[in-house]
């Protein structure tokens, strides 16, 4: 074929963002999505949302709290990781994502003990030993303005999390996939579908059968909407490709018709977005679960396929998923934390709330 | 005499007094990161018509670089592109271009890499956390992440062998005199001439990066991200696999 190229030598570039930073994406997405979930009830008052905020909150905890032990594994050197602190540089949205998402986690972790103090106060009086006394140094009576006050302060930090997260990538102009407005945004949009599915599993798990009806009415509805828009927003992305408007766009169409057709519409857009968007009615645990999933291959797709496109030479990167910490036993690893911070959360927290933290009794 | 040939003999007999010290240096090992001097501009011409792909910059830059196997501050691409019926070999050195406007210095979140007065970009491993971003910003494929020291690496036109007076390993080492490396800021310089006078051409423009790698002879369909059949070879997991 005249003019075809054959590039005869050239090398694989290994992925120096590892399966660590999807999980930190993901998990941060969880939490300050959960977070956001949480605010109407706790910050603005809305009690009707009490139960939704009670069950995002403790999504917002347990991803968060996981989250930044991902962000530090992902460092090929952890151990200078306070250079971070030592050397702000205000050039570099990772530099200000230091600052903002260590603001945002103790927003969080103050937010949800003012949360709990009413609830820490009743388990002081059931227990005894040294846990009566910690919790009887905890709790408190409801002090619903500090909640507002600090919860108003952790959604600005959180915020700041979404936006650092979605700049950080999207101002890598040699990053096809990356350089754009749509990865941002569908950031924000799986995040946010899939905190409301990570609460529908959660609260299916928790609940006796049948008293979380109001629950999966709330977040049905808040997933059908969120995605929503990851399908709307999407569509419109492959369509900017298609029209040539925008590189990224380009990228992702050679995303789904090139470089990694099965995932990006099997996993991604079948089973991530279509699949939990056709079950949310019938069944909602399910397609909470699905959403988790689609919020979880989005990123992957995005760091990992992201990566596999070479920026001089032709083709798209093998790339096998490896074993060791640098691969399935930090996927394996981080799940497990997980699983014991969602347990410790649900054992040793009023997650549940002895009295409103809103100052109103619970709905 | 011009001045790449009088910096090398001035290398040469450095190395004949007995500066011994400077076999195998960890060019990214940078202590009180010097800054170089603004009385020089570094800069590489890469005449692909001399270029005949044999590697052997490749094997140089590894050797006095200490790069661990499997990775690369620099390599000859090779391509074959078919025109008019018939077969051409197409070779394209790439390392990193010590742009004037390089976008793995702002993405930096600790300012361990920087670039110095003499336009050379260096990485400082004492300040490195490895977190890869600038690996991902760099639009050349020219950075990675080095396995033994957990730290950024690329090419640093052989800084060291450049301040005793040397030439990068990758020049000296040329077979065809196809890398030719010099001071900008020097009219008189092989490189500044060769600029001067001949169409030169630098890699990946529409990144507006102003790199200081320039080519001669370069083909506009590899100037860019190469589209084409693929043969990537995939150094790590060979190795892996020999292990």
């Amino acid at each position: 074929m005249d003019g075809h190229i054959v590039e005869l030598i050239n090398v694989t570039q290994a992925n120096s963002w590892l399966p660590w930073a999807v999980l930190y994406f993901f998990l941060i997405g969880l939490s300050y999505a959960g977070f956001f979930l949480s605010m109407p009830a706790f910050v603005f008052g809305r009690s009707q949302f009490e139960r939704i905020a009670r069950v995002s909150l403790v999504v917002a905890l347990s991803c968060g709290i996981a989250a930044p032990i991902a962000l530090v594994s992902d460092l090929h050197h952890p151990d200078r990781f306070y250079n971070f602190y030592l050397h702000f540089t205000p050039g570099s949205w990772m530099s200000w994502g230091t600052f903002f998402l260590s603001t945002y986690l103790v927003g969080l972790v103050i937010y949800a003990w003012l949360v709990y103090r009413p609830g820490l106060a009743a388990q002081a009086q059931n227990q005894g030993g040294i846990a009566a006394a910690v919790f009887k140094a905890l709790g408190g009576p409801a002090m619903p303005q500090a909640v507002k006050f600090i919860g108003l302060i952790t959604a600005i930090a959180a915020v700041l999390v979404v936006i650092y997260t979605g700049a950080e990538m999207a101002i890598v102009k040699t990053r096809l996939l990356w350089h754009g407005p749509f990865m941002p945004l569908l950031f924000l949009t799986t995040a946010l579908a899939g905190a409301g599915g990570l609460a529908l599993v959660l609260s299916n798990i928790y609940s006796h059968a049948g008293d979380n009806r109001d629950i999966q009415v709330g977040l049905s509805r808040f997933m059908l909407v969120t995605l929503g828009l990851t399908a709307l927003l999407t569509i419109i992305w492959l369509l900017s490709g298609m029209a040539g408007v925008l590189v990224s766009g380009e990228a992702v169409m050679r995303l789904a018709t090139e470089y990694n057709p099965l995932s990006f519409w099997l996993l991604w857009a079948v089973l991530g977005t279509i699949a939990p968007l056709v079950l949310i009615k019938s069944r909602p645990a399910t397609a909470g679960a699905l959403a988790v999933f689609g919020a979880w291959i989005f990123r992957w797709s995005m760091f990992i396929d992201g990566q596999r496109i070479p920026k001089t030479g032709a083709g798209f990167f093998p790339y096998d998923i490896p074993w060791g910490s640098e691969g399935m036993l930090s996927l394996m690893g981080t799940f497990a934390l997980w699983v014991l911070l969602v347990m410790i959360v649900t054992t040793f927290l009023p997650w549940r709330g002895s009295a409103s933290a809103t100052g109103k009794a619970p709905h | 005499m011009n001045k790449n040939r009088r910096n090398f003999l001035k290398g040469a007999a450095i190395t004949a007094l007995g500066a011994t010290s400077l076999s195998e240096a960890d060019a990214t090992t940078v202590v009180k990161r010097p800054l170089g001097t603004d009385k020089h501009r570094w800069a590489m011409v890469v005449d692909l018509g001399k270029c005949i792909g044999c590697q052997a910059c490749t094997v140089a830059c590894g050797m006095e670089n200490a790069v661990p196997t499997g990775k690369f501050r620099t390599i000859v691409n090779n391509y074959e592109i078919e025109q008019g019926g018939k077969v051409h070999s197409v070779v394209l050195p790439r390392l990193c271009n010590h742009c004037e406007d390089p976008p793995c210095i702002p993405v930096c979140p600790v300012q361990a890499t920087y670039q110095r007065n003499d336009g050379i970009v260096v990485v400082d491993n004492t300040r490195c956390v490895g977190c890869g971003y600038c690996v991902q910003a760099c639009p050349y494929d020219a950075r990675f992440i080095n396995p033994k020291t957990g730290t950024a690496d690329k090419c640093t036109f052989c800084v060291h062998r450049v301040e005793a007076g040397l030439l990068p390993a990758c020049v000296e080492t040329c077979v065809g005199g196809a890398r030719i490396f010099g001071d900008l800021k020097d009219p008189h310089s092989v490189v500044s001439k060769i600029i001067d006078k001949q169409e030169t051409k630098g890699l990946r423009p529409e990144m507006k990066t102003k790199p200081h790698v320039y080519y001669v002879g370069l083909n506009s369909r590899f100037q860019s991200k190469v589209e084409g059949t693929a043969a990537i070879w995939n150094a790590e997991a060979i190795i892996e696999g020999d292990e």
